[in-house]
């Protein structure tokens, strides 16, 4: 029971740790940007036609010329008490904002990462254990290319296929065009959610899968299954034995990882499926100069990262007993 | 084995093939397509902060008819000044105070009468909180009655009608933080739903006290350039915005809209020699300066870096009611070169003129982010090499474009709906000897323009104006280029009646009249 306890006091110390230097990071990052909001959110012909008087008193509202620090600690004390402040272009707070974008993102990054993990290794382990073969080496071909691709090339290319050659998808948005969100389905969102899905998913699933193949290659290779192929196992039990289980735990580590890859991965998607998500309001919040916005969304993604190598490292003890016991070897002493 | 592989697979891609292939149908809208349009507009055309004109909602670099609300005054397709809800207005002999008399039949969406109080309820607050909208002049409102009002400014501001054109009268009642997301006025439509970041639906009013909108239902998207053409090809949207490097790709059953602008493109040229950090040496030469207004052929700039989708320029208010006309130059080359010749600017043998130890030498900037501006100034680089004039350009970013401005020549894009633009621009800032954005001072032009804002009236305050402008003309502390036009794709059949000249911006100006759209048989 202390075990757990110390395990997640530990895990917690350093999520507050990283929160804090991820703020205090974007916040320097954030004040020694070029980028001036008066200028971003008005325009040059705007601000030419504004008086001296009023570009001050938007100078104050956009917080230029206020000091880092003073800034800083003001967030960070709303921060401490759950107040993300309100978002400047917005004009709502910060908390409701996340949701509304996270409500849109979310799901599509999640699938987008279920299907490239789960794609990733089968076509992984199908490459690495059949290397030579013709299956195996057009994966790998498949594989190059798609590391290759820039993303929004590849989204523009789906976009151009399926939604304007073929017709079968919509060109972008969240929902049908002009329909009343009463009418919408969930039969629609899905359907607007596939293309950038399927982008996404397509560009994550390279890495996953050259990894994947790479280990199994080596477990291929190996002297057990040597031994195994003498002993007239069929490919699947070997694959099923001795290939999952040595797999898993790099596997395990790098899919986790990819969260962030999505994260970052999707930023470009919905600008060219002009879908309303966390990643088009990260580029006007930082862009724009929206600093309670950007340390919002700065603050989700860290949460979300973190999260996801968290799970990873309780997943090591799941799947692989050795890990286990030396934890708790560890922990009794 | 290779059959259990080829069952997960298909398991997994079914589902899209069938989503895919099964609703193509829903694609299409289910309203009726005789009175309702959609348009694509850029996705920095939708207001974050909602359709709060206290927030800038019709204001701002990009002004427009507020459509959800109604406006004392409106400006006229030549800009000169209407009513809307105002049927009268008269000036205080001082300048300070405005009266305003109002309709009496005029209805907010949830049945409450608007009256005086709410249009002094929002000044008041359009004072306090605004962003974008300049009313440092305004001192506070007051309604009198139901239907009168009265502004009391700080300061004479004759051209004040042109700054209620911009403010959308929000009900005193319904009015609270969250109004830009669920806005309640007296306009033409009313906003049936907003999915941010996405598209807004707008519905005609029935209730309106003008002409009822043609139009019933106005949905307008919110999409990047590419988004907009590939919806433009798929046949999904009725009107988008595109720019001239899209225009000779049209798509079938469409046409190319051209909407004439102020949305104007020139430089600086600095008017003082350098003093260490302002200034520059060589367009400090006033016949160098006169030479290249006259030197510049606008129509070739035009036909190479807008693709002929522009009109020329030759000031920063072209065709607005303070426009001086005089203001138009003849492009001539040959007396380009002979002002440079009597000016004593002697051409080198490389072709490069040079006036005692000065070189005829500029250095271009734009703002990086901007590729039109960025061929603007190639253009006007390899233009100049006809006058002798030896020309760079470079991309800076906005953070020290400003700062550069001041002793180099930068690409710069204006257009308002208002005198206090060329204000800004030529009249020597506030407690400094130079206008702000390139060094320049005329006194005598000045003074001219602060009488225009105490004038007595709008007409004798746009005379005032030209005036300005004509002795303005005399130093070419600018030299203006072209006005963009704002290119769009619009559906066959689909009715446009003739628009107000654009501001500066892609934006909601293309629907300022969208009420009287409608579709031909």
């Amino acid at each position: 029971m202390s075990n757990i306890l110390k395990l997640t006091l530990y895990q917690l110390g350093r999520l507050v740790s990283l929160l804090f230097f991820v703020s205090l990071a974007t916040f320097a990052l954030v004040s020694f940007s070029p980028v001036d909001p008066l200028q971003a959110n008005l325009g040059q012909s705007t601000l030419g036609a504004l008086s001296a008087e009023q570009i001050e008193r938007l100078k104050i509202y956009w917080g230029v010329g206020i000091p880092f620090w003073e800034r800083y600690f003001a967030w960070i004390g709303g921060f401490l008490q759950g107040d993300l402040g309100i978002s400047l272009l917005y004009r709502r707070e910060v908390s409701i904002v996340l949701q509304e974008k996270l409500a849109n993102s979310l799901w599509l990054m999640t699938a987008a990462w279920v299907i490239s993990g789960f794609l990733g290794i089968l076509l992984g382990i199908i490459a690495g254990s059949k290397e030579h073969s013709l299956l195996g080496r057009l994966i790998n071909c498949c594989g190059l290319i798609m590391t290759s691709v820039p993303t929004f090339w590849l989204a523009l290319l789906l976009l151009v296929i399926f939604a304007l050659w073929l017709g079968w998808l919509p060109i972008g948005l969240s929902v049908p065009i002009g329909l009343e969100s009463t009418a919408v389905t969930w039969a629609d969102r899905l359907r607007h959610g596939i293309l950038p899905i399927l982008t996404l998913s397509l560009t994550g699933i390279s890495s996953i899968a050259f990894h994947t193949r790479e280990k199994m290659i080596a477990v291929m290779n190996s002297d057990y299954v040597l031994f195994a192929k003498a002993r007239g196992d069929s490919l699947w039990r070997i694959i099923r034995r001795h290939g999952l289980r040595n797999i898993l735990l790099p596997t395990v580590t790098l899919q986790f990882a990819a969260i962030s890859e999505i994260f970052g991965g999707s930023v470009l998607i919905e600008q060219v499926f002009s879908y309303p998500g966390l990643g088009q309001a990260a580029v006007k919040a930082g862009l724009g100069g929206d600093v309670p916005l950007l340390l919002g969304i700065t603050m989700i993604s860290a949460i979300l990262v973190f999260s996801g190598n968290m799970i990873a490292n309780i997943l090591y003890g799941c799947l692989d007993p050795r890990m286990r016991h030396q934890w708790q070897k560890a922990g009794r002493q | 084995m290779r059959k259990k592989y080829f069952t997960m697979i298909m398991l997994f891609l079914l589902p899209a093939f069938l989503f895919g292939c099964a609703s193509q149908e829903a694609n299409e809208l289910t309203v009726d397509r005789k009175d309702a349009v959609i348009i694509a507009l850029p996705s920095t055309a939708e207001p974050e902060a909602g359709f709060d004109p206290v927030y800038g909602w019709g204001a701002g670099e990009h002004v427009h008819e507020p459509l959800l609300q109604s406006t004392l005054t409106v400006t006229n397709e030549d800009l000169t000044i209407g009513y809307d809800l105002a049927t009268d207005m008269e000036v205080s002999a001082n300048g300070l105070s405005w009266r305003v008399d109002i309709r009496n039949d005029v209805y907010f969406t949830n049945g409450d009468r608007l009256t005086a109080k709410d249009v002094a309820f929002t000044y008041n607050t359009v004072k306090k909180l605004s962003t974008v909208n300049d009313f440092t002049m305004l001192d506070y409102t007051e309604a009198i009655n139901d239907t009168q009002v009265i502004f009391h400014l700080n300061k004479p501001y004759a051209i004040w009608p042109y700054s209620m054109a911009n403010v959308g009268i929000v009900p005193e009642k319904n009015y609270n933080s969250g109004y830009g997301l669920n806005p309640v006025g007296s306009g033409r439509y009313r906003l049936v739903q907003w999915d941010k970041g996405q598209q807004v639906i707008l519905e005609a009013n029935e209730n309106y006290y003008g002409e009822i909108p043609k139009m019933k239902r106005v949905i307008i998207v919110f999409m990047n350039e590419a988004a907009a053409y590939t919806a433009v090809k798929a046949n999904q949207v009725d009107l988008a915005y595109t720019v001239a490097s899209y225009a000779d790709n049209g798509a079938q059953g469409y046409h190319l809209l051209r909407a004439a602008t102020v949305d104007n493109r020139g430089l600086n040229l600095p008017a003082i020699p350098f003093d260490g950090t302002k200034g520059n040496d060589v367009t400090s030469d006033l016949a160098l300066r006169q030479a290249i207004n006259i030197g510049i052929d606008r129509q070739a700039l035009i036909e190479n870096v807008l693709y002929g989708y522009g009109q020329a320029a030759y000031s920063v208010c072209d065709a607005m009611p303070w426009f001086n006309e005089a203001s138009v130059v003849a492009y001539d080359l040959a007396a380009a070169n002979a002002l440079l010749d009597d000016a004593g600017w002697q051409k080198g043998a490389d072709g490069i003129r040079q006036k005692e130890a000065v070189l005829a030498q500029l250095n271009i900037i734009y703002p990086a982010d901007d590729s039109l501006r960025q061929a603007i100034a190639a253009e006007v680089a390899n233009q100049l090499q006809n006058l002798g004039i030896k020309a760079t350009y470079e991309g800076v970013g906005w953070d020290s474009a400003y700062e550069r401005a001041q002793r180099d020549v930068l690409v710069w894009g204006w257009g308002a709906h208002t005198p206090m633009e060329m204000y800004n621009i030529y009249h020597r800032a506030p407690q400094d000897d130079l206008a702000i954005y390139s060094p320049y001072a005329n006194e005598t032009a000045d003074q001219l323009m602060d009488q225009a804002l105490t004038a007595d009236s709008l007409e004798h305050s746009f005379v005032l104006w030209q005036e300005a402008q004509a002795l303005v003309n005399e130093d070419i502390p600018w030299v203006w280029l072209a006005n963009v036009e704002h290119l769009y794709w619009c559906r066959d059949g689909l009715q446009i009646p003739s628009q107000k000249i654009h501001p500066h911006g892609h934006g909601w100006s293309i629907v300022n009249n969208v009420d009287k759209w409608s579709w031909s048989e």
